[in-house]
């Protein structure tokens, strides 16, 4: 495969079509390479796009299906503005530093969630509700299921294209959408937005508003809801702003007690330290282990040190790999994170420059004392990982705020207690890897219970 | 002074400055600690650049110490105005009725040849208070046959919302702002519109008020802040169409506006040329001070040189795409402005003004 052609333009898409501004911004790749210039729009041009969105109409839902469906199949299978599939996935692992194996792969599940859009919005439907005021239900009296509103604002992120495959299903639900992409990396919703508006989405329907902080504002300003990726900062702006669903820090764990063998889970726990390059909400940062974690330590050095470094690009790639500069900043970071904490892997550095400027990150893996030890909650986009020990005393309160839980055990009441714990968003139990997502499941809720409303409708001769 | 050669000009004008029958206490001051005499050593537009930057004293100076001797026991001062404040306590100056009069005439003509005839009455969404773009605005209206109606803005407060994160209070000011514009847009004879652009981009939030504007409104002048060349453009294509638009880079410091070069062809950068020989620029490398090429970005250093007021080798905070001066015309014109990101070691903050 040959690099991209010399750079590709990425214009806004905004509800008169493609937009190219006179402030490009470059889109470089891991070794510092211009790739693409990506076409900023100001306030102005997002405060008439968000407009135009609230002014079109929700297209019937039946075509929206139909649409989604055609949607996949040209983001999975079509050349968009000249760019094949495997040019896009080439694309994304340049510049986002994902193994060209994750995007790949990638592409196949966001497609998928395109099909099953219309589908999965209905688990987060309440039991007693339906999905139109004209079902015969409603003359005796009967909840209906409604939008919160008509705009939705999405101000992306760029660690993984797989995000992408959440909020589509804003669309299946009739909202017109306005996507802010990660600068960092477009390529997936200029891609996919293309593919929606190629498959019949009015360009009122779907836009793609790539803007500054100011504009960012103005996106969510203009929108009746919004989701936000990001870390703690992000968090700390739109948090308090309940129009605002936010997606922050995963901090994933497991947690294996002393009735299961860690060793029969290996596999498991190295795929959800280490799957799709570490770089996910859903990788585990954190292992709690019943009793000595030492050999545990070992194992996992043993196994995550096999792992080898490759250019993003390369068929065998699996850790992923930043700009040089970046991945330094990322090491001296966990250098002082790290602190007293014991290292297995990592101690001596996790950068491997590759010589064209860029670097692969390499795993670390550190012992900590205690379970409540503060480093357990440090989540680094690649493999790092902090192994604990984690006692009857600890507890489910060693295991707040966590996206994903995969607890190996057969205590059934400590299962009770993590499933009960208002911050653990999701709890696996057994041998179930914490980056297993399906489209019928929730990540951090359903997004369709943010979007959605009940309303009573009644209807009387 | 003469406008007829530079040279003769610059020196004319240090003559006048550092005389000590002429010259005002602060430059007469300030001319001790120099370790150049400008009667003598400067002597062309150049030179001016030996000076140093001597704009943050203007945040101290007892504004009166400003006004040449050369005028007299009874100098006909306008009044006395404030700079926006953008970084730290306001900076202060005089202004005199003879550099008022030429600005304004100068104003004139070059709204004329953005094809503004006169009759309608102004309105202006912009500083008023100390700040001098509101005596200009109700003078300017004034000179073309109407009347100027202003509204209170203060700029230092948004400024101040902006510094402390209060986003939906600045959203706030700006709505009651553009009430308050709304009032006078509505009811009065309103041709131009003298307005910033955050608030402009706040008015066409609203199509009632767009409609209105379209309907009413012959020139919207905008200034004060940037206006990027995409919003610009929307305006004029999209939400303005059958607007001229009029852009202003000024400034308290040059004690007025350089305004938009007119008569340049569709889809080209608003260009701004200053008041030459009195208000010039130069376009310089941040780091290296160095004059940058014709087409290259850099930071803007203003000098003000009339007979009322000096203020030579002024390092604004604004870059700029450096462009060949309008004929005749001693330094750079301006294009594409934006603000640095940090000047004086405080960020600078872009606000409603």
């Amino acid at each position: 495969m040959t690099a991209l052609a010399p750079t590709v333009d990425l214009p806004a898409l905004g509800a008169n079509g493609l937009f190219v501004s006179h402030i490009p911004l470059p889109v470089t790749d891991v070794a510092g390479a211009v790739v693409a210039e990506l076409s900023l729009v100001p306030s102005l041009f997002v405060n008439r796009t968000l407009a135009a969105l609230r002014k079109a109409t929700t297209v019937p839902a039946d075509e929206r299906v139909g649409m989604l469906t055609k949607a996949a199949d040209l983001f999975e299978h079509a050349t968009i503005a000249g760019h094949t599939p495997a040019d896009y996935a080439y694309a994304v692992s340049r510049v986002g530093g994902l193994p060209i194996t994750t995007v790949e792969h990638t592409v196949g599940t966001l497609a998928n969630r395109l099909r099953l859009a219309h589908y999965t919005v209905q688990h987060a439907r309440p039991a007693g509700a339906v999905t139109d005021w004209r079902d015969p239900l409603t003359r005796s009296g009967r909840a209906v299921w409604t939008r919160r509103g008509d705009v939705f604002a999405v101000l992306a992120a760029g660690n993984h294209p797989g995000a992408h495959s959440l909020w589509p299903e804003a669309l299946a639900l009739g909202y017109r959408v306005a996507v802010r992409p990660s600068q960092r990396e477009p390529f997936t919703p200029h891609r996919l937005i293309l593919a929606l508006r190629a498959a019949g989405f009015g360009d009122d329907q779907v836009a793609l508003l790539p803007t500054n902080h100011d504009g960012a504002d103005a996106i969510v300003r203009g929108a009746d809801l919004g989701l936000a990726y990001g870390g703690a900062d992000v968090v700390a702006k739109y948090g308090r702003d309940p129009r605002v669903v936010t997606q922050g820090p995963g901090r994933s764990k497991l947690l294996i007690t002393r009735d299961a063998d860690w060793r029969e889970h290996l596999d498991t726990i190295v795929d959800s330290i280490a799957g799709h390059g570490g770089v996910g909400c859903v990788n585990a940062t954190t292992v709690l282990v019943e009793g000595d974690p030492a050999p545990l330590c070992a194992a996992l050095a043993e196994r995550l040190s096999a792992l080898p470094s490759l250019p993003p690009e390369h068929a065998d790639a699996v850790l992923p790999v930043q700009p040089l500069a970046t991945a330094k900043t990322f090491a001296v970071y966990l250098d002082a994170a790290a602190a007293n904490a014991k290292a297995w892997l990592g101690g001596d550095g996790i950068v491997d420059a590759l010589g064209d400027g860029s670097a692969v990150l390499r795993p670390a893996v550190h012992e900590l004392e205690r379970a409540d030890a503060p480093q357990a909650a440090c989540e680094l986009p690649f493999p790092c990982v902090w192994v604990a020990p984690w006692t009857r005393a600890d507890g489910a309160a060693a295991l707040r705020d966590t996206l994903v839980l995969t607890v190996c055990t057969d205590d059934d009441a400590l299962v009770d207690a993590l499933v009960e714990e208002p911050t653990i968003a999701n709890v696996y139990v057994g041998d179930e890897r914490t980056l297993h997502m399906a489209p019928e499941l929730p990540h951090d809720g359903y997004l369709a219970e943010f979007l959605m409303r009940t309303k009573s409708v009644i209807r009387r001769p | 002074m003469t406008e007829t050669d530079p040279d003769t000009f610059i020196q004319a004008a240090m003559e006048w400055h550092f005389n000590p029958e002429t010259g005002s206490p602060f430059w007469l001051e300030r001319a001790a600690t120099l370790d150049f005499d400008p009667r003598t050593d400067v002597r062309s537009h150049a030179d001016l650049r030996r000076f140093p930057n001597v704009a943050a004293e203007l945040r101290d100076v007892r504004v009166a110490d400003l006004i040449p001797r050369g005028y007299g026991p009874n100098p006909d001062v306008v009044g006395f105005f404030d700079s926006g404040g953008t970084t730290g306590a306001p900076k202060r100056v005089v202004l005199m009725r003879d550099w008022l009069d030429r600005m304004l005439a100068a104003m004139r003509a070059n709204y004329a040849a953005h094809g503004l005839e006169p009759g309608k009455d102004w309105l202006g969404v912009v500083p008023t208070g100390p700040h001098i773009v509101g005596e200009l605005f109700r003078r300017s209206a004034a000179g073309f046959g109407g009347h100027g109606f202003t509204i209170d803005l203060d700029p230092r407060w948004v400024k101040r919302l902006i510094a402390e994160g209060r986003g939906p209070d600045v959203g706030a000011y700006a709505d009651h702002l553009i009430e308050q514009a709304e009032y006078v847009l509505r009811t009065q004879d309103i041709g131009v519109l003298m307005i910033t652009p955050p608030l402009l981009e706040r008015l066409a939030l609203r199509d009632d008020l767009v409609a209105l504007v379209n309907e009413k409104v012959r020139l919207i002048s905008w200034g004060g802040t940037q206006l990027d060349p995409d919003s610009r453009e929307l305006y004029k294509t999209e939400v303005f169409p059958g607007v001229a638009l009029h852009g202003n880079y000024g400034s308290t410091m040059m004690l007025g506006v350089a305004s938009e070069r007119p008569h340049l062809p569709a889809g080209t950068s608003c260009v701004f040329d200053p008041l030459a020989p009195y208000v010039t620029f130069d376009v310089v490398d941040p780091d290296t001070g160095d004059t940058v090429a014709y087409g290259e970005r850099g930071q803007v250093v203003v000098s003000h040189v009339s007979r009322s007021f000096l203020l030579p080798n002024n390092l604004e905070r604004d870059l700029a795409i450096r462009v060949p001066a309008a004929p005749g015309q001693i330094g750079d014109s301006v294009a594409n402005l934006r603000p640095v990101m940090t000047f004086e070691r405080e960020a600078v903050i872009e606000g409603v003004y």
